[in-house]
């Protein structure tokens, strides 16, 4: 499984390499927008060509039609329950009718929003910032290894290594010195861990943990290749800043991204012709 | 023909002219709104008034410095106006001396006297002058959960704190002109008088309270801290123990009065030390800290979860702190700053409107809410070293003046007020002048630390310059302190005075407010200058009969401080001042009968204003608090620079709001005292 999203990870960065590459240039509300218009609509096109539209029409004219016996036929108690309960089938049908497309837009919307998060969901470290790095051990290490942080021209290691062993962790505090997105290495006898470190202003794609080999890890991370299942350390976290804004902010990108697509696809349903 | 070709060219011209007038009144504010933003100075036209208010600058050092050329944007802005010792209130302390400013008029017309105020009927209850918190009425009980619902149908009463500063300050009168007015940390206005036409702006100053409804309680984490937590009075000590090299501790935040027996609310964190790097990792709320000794944090918010009954919502509200590491091994310890009301997101007002400090915290992010963010406290009760405490005093003033710079940014017009507050608190640790010998210190650390104080007024210096290079030709600026400082060497007790004279029994009374005997008292001191007859009719217990007896009290009282000498002869009371005398107005109800006017050198004993007695009357003052200016009003006079001619001889902080209503047209109203100070 784990493999298997880091296969579709790849095929992610490649594309949004290019497709999200306008985010770094455009204010974060306009690019949150138009991402969400974007998504909306394909959406909306996934939907009509993964559901079977004919019968979410004829559920839906069956809905319509219970709907307005229920006003035609209000005094009359056994027909308006049987409307009702017909109206409460036709609902569950229509939820049926709609797990199809559903499933299969799971898999490329989880995709999509991991790429959307490595954008929004936090900020870049500005020159003179500091950030904690975190490393994890595996669990089964019984001590914390001789661990040595190598940072990179854009940064420098402030303080640490703080060991806490009764968390198998290493902390580091590094401080961003030049605009970049650096490598930082983390040595233990001879083997070398990397992690991605980004400094700037604006918007940049921002690794917050290079993970561990864990298909969930993997699925929230994409940007970094996680570490191998037998590896001594398991991940590798930086805590940069949250991003501040109501469309492209660390709390509300997503909330505005899942708005503004619900939105936009149920105002330009009527053009594409789809029944939802 | 020849008048209509005439009148033709005479439109032309008109209207040639008109567009060269157009043209050059374009080019001429283009070119004025470009300067301005390279000035960084305003670019509006109509009048404008800056107060800076430096709390406790003192002019016989200010006069000193400014010879020796030390203060040279000072000895400017005196030389094209004018500079004078300013006339402070009777008592000097802080709250009187900033409420006699905003009223224009003494401390008859606001009512305040002291930082401590006694209810005559409740005199064992002394409580904070400017603010009072009234309790509630009416509550729903569920549980243990104690709910005020203030709308119908329950209409019940929620507690509230009430500014108790009485009488009209003079932004009212601006506000109501249509002046907009906008106040930096102004002392005395929590919580913040509302502005009616909506002209006025207002960020509380001193006397605003951290997250547990104190005027600033810190928290200390140490190996070596007591079992149960201990209250030091300003902050708390706690021992933090070690399981290998992590400890679990609590931040103390706010009360919960939603419970029947209001409880604070803790937030666990997590510290982990790691002794051989020598630093420690502190977990809070998911947030992430690491720390060297010596180094403070960045601000971080926390949130406190306040219970409500099930299935309600637990209430949330957000403080901010900074960690300090002192020492990682071989005592761990940690300081936590008072947790202060979040600007970003506050759990009760602290400005005027209540966005207002929202607004700021958007462009300057987190910063110090409380009204006292020197922690003197920390320094007093041994926390922190002096160097410390310079430190923490310098973030704050480093904090304060990223404020003023965005107050000069966001400033059009009207009138501007910024209070700086480390002139006053960094000059109670540090000052000390004069060859007396210092009661802690070497000589030569007094010269030390007294050198900050210098280097202070001359960074405010620098700043005043900044302020007068971009403002100097365009508005009226003044500098200005509410009183000045002097040494505090000696201290002395009150109340036990009165008990070796037989005004205060019993013999053996330790406090007037555990087991002071009312019936046989016939004076008593509460607060730093306050003494109060215990006069029957007005105190609860009163046993001193208003009229003669009162008035030979008062005069034998008088007389008797008045003779107090030291050990060695020097005089420790200047004057004593009879309130009947020197205030006037219709908020004397809880004034005390005699103001004690120290000499300089001597001041109220720490044990005295809370009511305290010890065996000796004279003490050395051993606390690092070395430096006072609760003394006698004529020693500590506050300072005035004007960019303008100051034509008044001897002014004082009440001439101030008639001046500054003088410069936008208004007239002085009769609720002020004082005169302006342009005119002779």
């Amino acid at each position: 499984m784990t493999e298997l999203v880091v296969w579709l990870n790849t095929v992610a960065n490649a594309c949004a390499e290019y497709a999200l590459a306008p985010l770094a240039f455009l204010p974060g509300w306009l690019s949150a927008t138009l991402v969400a218009i974007v998504t909306g609509i394909l959406m909306l096109l996934i939907f009509k060509y993964t559901s079977n539209q004919v019968s979410i029409k004829q559920v839906r004219n069956g809905i319509r039609a219970n709907l307005l016996a229920l006003s035609l036929f209000q005094d009359n108690i056994s027909v308006s329950l049987r409307c009702q309960a017909r109206v409460l089938v036709g609902a569950c049908r229509l939820f049926l009718l709609a797990v199809v497309p559903m499933l299969v837009m799971t898999v490329p919307m989880c995709l999509l929003l991991a790429q959307m998060a490595l954008w929004y969901q936090a900020r870049p470290l500005h020159v003179d910032e500091e950030a904690v790095l975190t490393a994890f051990f595996a669990d089964n290490s019984n001590e914390i290894p001789e661990v040595q942080l190598e940072a990179a021209s854009g940064g420098e290691v402030k303080i640490g290594p703080v060991r806490v062993p009764s968390k198998h962790m290493v902390c580091w505090s590094v401080w961003a010195q030049e605009d970049g997105c650096h490598r930082l290495s983390l040595r233990i006898g001879k083997q070398t861990f990397e992690k991605e470190f980004t400094v700037g202003e604006g918007f940049a794609r921002v690794s917050l943990r290079r993970p561990a080999w864990n298909w969930f890890d993997v699925l929230l991370h994409p940007r970094e290749t996680p570490f191998s299942q037998d590896s001594i350390v398991r991940a590798i976290e930086i805590d940069y800043p949250s991003r501040h804004g109501w469309a492209s902010g660390s709390g509300f990108w997503l909330i505005y991204w899942f708005v503004v697509s619900m939105v936009v696809a149920f105002c330009v349903r009527p053009w594409f012709n789809v029944n939802i | 023909m020849a008048k209509s070709n005439s009148y033709s060219i005479g439109r032309r011209k008109f209207l040639k002219g008109a567009a060269a007038a157009a043209i050059g009144g374009g080019v001429v504010a283009g070119g004025s709104y470009w300067l301005g933003s390279i000035r960084r100075v305003s670019r509006s036209v109509a009048k404008k008034v800056i107060i800076i208010g430096v709390d406790g600058m003192d002019p016989g050092l200010c006069g000193e410095m400014m010879k020796q050329g030390l203060l040279p944007n000072l000895a400017k802005i005196s030389a094209a106006g004018g500079f004078s010792n300013l006339g402070t209130s009777i008592p000097p302390q802080s709250p009187v001396a900033w409420a006699n400013f905003i009223n224009g008029a003494g401390p008859g017309s606001h009512g305040i006297f002291d930082f401590i105020h006694r209810h005559p009927q409740s005199p064992r209850a002394p409580f904070y002058s400017a603010a009072e918190t009234i309790p509630g009425e009416g509550a729903w009980e569920i549980g243990d959960h104690r709910l005020q619902l203030d709308f119908f149908p329950f209409n019940h009463k929620p507690p509230k704190t009430v500014l108790r500063r009485q009488g009209i300050p003079f932004w009212d009168y601006l506000d109501k002109a249509g002046i907009s007015s906008t106040f930096y940390d102004l002392p005395s206005n929590y919580p913040a008088s509302p502005s009616e036409y909506g002209n006025h702006r207002c960020l509380c100053g001193m006397g605003t309270p951290d997250m547990r409804g104190s005027y600033g309680t810190y928290q200390y984490f140490s190996e070596d801290g007591p079992l149960k937590t201990v209250d030091d009075g300003g902050g708390t000590r706690t021992r933090l123990a070690f399981f290998g090299d992590s400890a679990i501790a609590q931040l103390v935040g706010p009360e919960n009065s939603m419970l029947k027996v209001p409880q604070p609310v803790t937030v666990e964190f997590e510290v982990h030390r790691d002794t051989l790097s020598n630093a420690a990792l502190i977990e809070i709320q998911g947030e992430k800290i690491l720390l060297k000794p010596g180094t403070w944090s960045r601000w971080l918010r926390v949130d406190f979860g306040l219970s409500t009954p099930t299935p309600l919502p637990n209430k949330r509200v957000h403080g901010i702190c900074r960690f300090y590491l002192q020492e990682v091994s071989p005592n761990f310890r940690l300081y936590v700053t008072p947790v202060n009301v979040d600007p970003s997101d506050p759990a009760i007002q602290i400005s005027e409107p209540s966005d207002f400090v929202e607004g700021i915290s958007e462009q300057l992010g987190l910063f110090y809410t409380t009204g006292f963010q020197e922690d003197h406290k920390a320094r007093s009760n041994g926390v922190f070293t002096d160097d410390e405490f310079l430190k923490q005093a310098t973030m704050v003033l480093d904090e304060r003046l990223a404020l003023l710079e965005y107050a000069l940014n966001d400033y059009d017009d009207g009138l501007l007020f910024f209070y700086f507050s480390s002139s006053d608190l960094q000059s109670h640790i540090f000052w000390w002048n004069g060859d007396a010998p210092h009661p802690t210190r070497s000589a030569a650390e007094a010269r030390k630390y007294f050198g900050h104080i210098q280097h202070l007024y001359r960074q405010l210096d620098a700043v005043i310059g900044d302020l007068n290079d971009r403002y100097g030709g365009k508005a009226t600026i003044f500098v200005m302190s509410d009183h000045g400082f002097a040494n505090f060497g000696r201290q002395f007790n009150l109340n036990s005075w009165l008990r070796d004279y037989g005004y205060l029994n019993p013999h053996n009374c330790s406090s007037i407010l555990v087991d002071g005997n009312w019936s046989r008292t016939r004076a008593y001191g509460l607060g730093i200058n306050g003494l109060y007859l215990n006069l029957k009719g007005r105190e609860r217990e009163g046993i001193v009969e208003p009229g003669e007896e009162q008035e030979k009290l008062t005069k034998q009282l008088i007389a008797r401080l008045q003779a107090v000498r030291d050990y060695n002869g020097e005089k420790v009371i200047r004057h004593v001042y009879q309130t009947d005398e020197v205030y006037s107005g219709n908020a004397t109800e809880l004034a005390p009968d005699l103001i004690i006017g120290y000499a300089p050198g001597y001041r109220a004993s720490w044990t005295t204003c809370l009511g305290d007695l010890t065996p000796e009357v004279l003490m050395d003052n051993d606390s690092a608090w070395s430096a006072d200016h609760c003394a006698d009003a004529l020693d500590v006079p506050g300072v005035l620079y004007c960019n303008q001619k100051i034509r008044t001889k001897q002014p004082n902080l009440t001439d101030l709001a008639p001046s500054i209503l003088a410069e936008f047209g208004l007239p002085t109203p009769n609720s002020m005292s004082g005169r302006s100070i342009f005119t002779s």
